[in-house]
């Protein structure tokens, strides 16, 4: 799920950036350290959309490095238990198949795909129902549901089912091609 | 120092409890407030330290789970406690998630498959099910196991410290043939080794994998493991994520196929080293080790001159692989026999499934030596017992019958020198003489070899070329 929400971050800045573009470098540099982070509150910055105030610098003793409380908007994305997620399917072995949707990794078990589905070894791995009409395999689009989230430092990685109504394959490369 | 000017009109709101403004968004009927409200209000804004949400939420997150699959998971836990698809037991985790419920668990029980996912560990109830599951698609697919050791088994490698002045040209064939797909000598980038395959491998590959699922299965660390991997199987079409490394075994300095997804019954392994396998000798095709570095044949042991310094190397036509491959295509037909020809009924699944390569493997090593009957002369001390002494055992692997005494049936004498009263009953009865390189040889070539190349010379350690 995306959100809009306001966050707050202290930078520091060298003083050597102090000048009539402190706030430019301020900004640029508030998109280079927290776009594309994760965090386990709330999730992925994707994108920075704004800054809302930049409050008072403050001098840190000894270095000369001033630090500024900087409030900005931003959308972060953060899945969540029960919800519907669109991902790409990028690897599938006996095991089940593991799938991204953007930056988080999810990982589907043989246990959560249709029994009617099943695993097939051989150049492109895949799963497929007995009547070959729906296939699984690397770089196919399904449609998941999460069942579990766990959030790291740097990633964000879910365990997702396919065993239910309107889940499973929404593209196949395979077909198309 | 003031930025304020600059800035937009000041926003009111402190820094919102991300928790609370879910709730509020997503409409979770749930009126009371986050006890750990005022633990939020961050006092440093650094959001990275802050990984894990407090308890409290996730709970609320939670509750936004469709109330049907409670229902759902409640009824069938209270009905149907031995439904095998309910949680617990846990089947497996992976990022100590269970990889069917979702739920965290920081117990690390199980069994870690690494090479499969870094963070990926199965119960054995788990892995016994996996493996049902890839013995039926690989007997349907009329296919075995095949684990491939890599170093002297499928290629050689050496230090580039190493390398010796007359070996230099490999360096330079390396460098020049980079484009060759054909090539068979690599530097590998970042790892300072030059590594030699063992010739006819391309083919081998080709022709094993119609008929076996091959893993590798190596004592090296996995950068090494994956660097080869791309060179043995640049269209990634033999291995997939089938590489099992030294982080992957249980036991220290021994494989074991605990990490295979497969059925023992179905394993044939290739290996130059048999003491690692000390679990699964029965499914081991001992290899003559491939050494072509002049440092490898080094710590072995070895003081003549390698293959890489005399320029030669093992055949490509009948080399020790092409011998090997011919082994496999035999076990492979043998064990599916009739069956090959046929598309398999579910009944024809489970005929197979009580087969065992293991037994085909040592019917076609029981061939080797038939119709020999050996008498061994100073090969071994005569105080020890006969019967427990390796190559002793190894003849009758090899199909041969082993006696202590001489008389008209037996056919060979193996001895380690010409003068032994047995040696020289042989001579004078028209038996075979030779040395113990003989039976070594049938084991690695998979047939009896001419005794004439096998004769016992004054400096009987020497090994047979
Ligand atoms: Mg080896
Ligand atoms: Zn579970």
């Amino acid at each position: 799920m995306f959100f809009h929400i306001q966050l707050e971050r202290n930078m520091q800045l060298h003083p050597r950036h102090f000048g009539p573009h402190l706030r430019d470098k301020l900004v640029a540099k508030l998109m280079k350290d927290v776009e594309g982070t994760c965090s386990g509150r709330h999730g992925f910055v994707v994108a920075i959309t704004g800054v809302d105030d930049i409050g008072k610098g403050l001098i840190r003793e000894g270095t000369g490095f001033v630090t500024f409380p900087v409030k900005y908007q931003c959308v972060v994305f953060r899945p969540f238990k029960g919800e519907i997620l669109e991902a790409v399917v990028t690897m599938v072995n006996k095991m089940g198949f593991f799938a991204e949707a953007g930056p988080v990794q999810i990982f589907v078990s043989n246990h959560l795909i249709p029994d009617d589905m099943e695993f097939q070894s051989g150049d492109v791995p895949n799963y497929t129902t007995s009547d070959g009409s729906v296939k699984i395999q690397k770089e196919c689009e399904v449609r998941l549901k999460i069942i579990g989230t766990r959030v790291d430092a740097t990633e964000i990685f879910c365990i997702g089912t396919i065993k239910d109504d309107f889940l499973g394959v929404t593209s196949d490369p395979g077909a198309a091609a | 120092m003031s930025l304020a000017a600059e800035s937009p009109v000041h926003s009111s709101s402190s820094s919102d409890d991300f928790a609370a403004f879910l709730d509020a968004e997503l409409d979770v009927a749930s009126s009371d407030t986050s006890p750990d409200e005022d633990q939020d209000d961050e006092e440093n804004d650094d959001d990275e330290e802050d990984f894990q949400e407090p308890s409290a939420k996730r709970q609320k997150v939670e509750d936004l789970e469709p109330t049907k699959e409670l229902e759902g998971s409640n009824v069938n836990t209270s009905s149907e406690p031995m439904d095998e698809d309910i949680c617990p037991p846990h089947p497996g985790f992976i990022k100590g998630m269970c990889m069917r419920c979702g739920q965290i668990e920081e117990d690390e029980s199980g069994v870690a498959f690494g090479y499969i996912h870094k963070d990926l560990r199965l119960n054995s109830k788990e892995i016994d099910r996996l493996r049902g599951v890839d013995l039926k698609n690989l007997l349907e697919a009329k296919k075995l196991i095949l684990i491939l050791d890599l170093d002297h088994t499928v290629l050689n490698s050496a230090r580039l410290v190493e390398i010796s002045a007359e070996e230099e040209y490999l360096r330079h064939q390396a460098l020049s043939m980079q484009a060759d797909a054909d090539r068979s000598i690599f530097e590998l980038p970042g790892m300072h080794l030059l590594t030699k395959l063992r010739p006819f491998v391309r083919t081998f590959l080709e022709e094993a994998t119609k008929m076996f699922e091959i893993y590798i299965y190596t004592m090296a660390d996995r950068a090494y493991a994956l660097e080869i991997a791309k060179i043995l199987d640049p269209d990634k079409v033999y291995f997939d994520n089938r590489i099992i490394s030294n982080a992957d075994c249980t036991k220290r300095h021994q494989k074991g196929l605990d990490v295979v997804l497969g059925a023992e019954s179905l394993v044939l392994i290739m290996d130059d080293t048999e003491i690692v396998w000390q679990r699964h000798k029965e499914n081991l095709i001992l290899m003559e080790r491939y050494h072509f570095f002049a440092s490898s044949r080094r710590q072995f042991g070895f003081s003549t001159k390698s293959l890489s310094e005399t320029k030669k190397d093992e055949s490509e036509s009948d080399g020790i692989l092409s011998i090997v491959l011919n082994v496999l295509k035999r076990a492979h037909q043998m064990f599916f026999d009739a069956f090959l020809e046929k598309k398999l009924s579910a009944k024809d699944i489970t005929e197979l499934s009580s087969r065992d390569v293991r037994k085909v493997l040592k019917l076609i090593r029981q061939e080797i030596l038939q119709g020999c009957k050996i008498v061994f002369s100073r090969v071994f001390p005569s105080s020890a017992r006969a019967e427990d002494q390796p190559i002793w055992k190894l003849a009758q692997q090899l199909g041969a019958i082993c006696s202590t005494e001489v008389d008209a049936s037996v056919t060979h004498v193996v001895s380690t020198d010409k003068t032994t009263e047995k040696a020289r009953w042989a001579l004078q009865n028209g038996k075979f003489l030779v040395n113990v390189h003989w039976i070594e040889a049938a084991n690695f070539l998979w047939s009896r070899q001419r005794e004439e190349d096998f004769q016992i010379t004054s400096s009987p350690k020497n090994p047979p070329d």
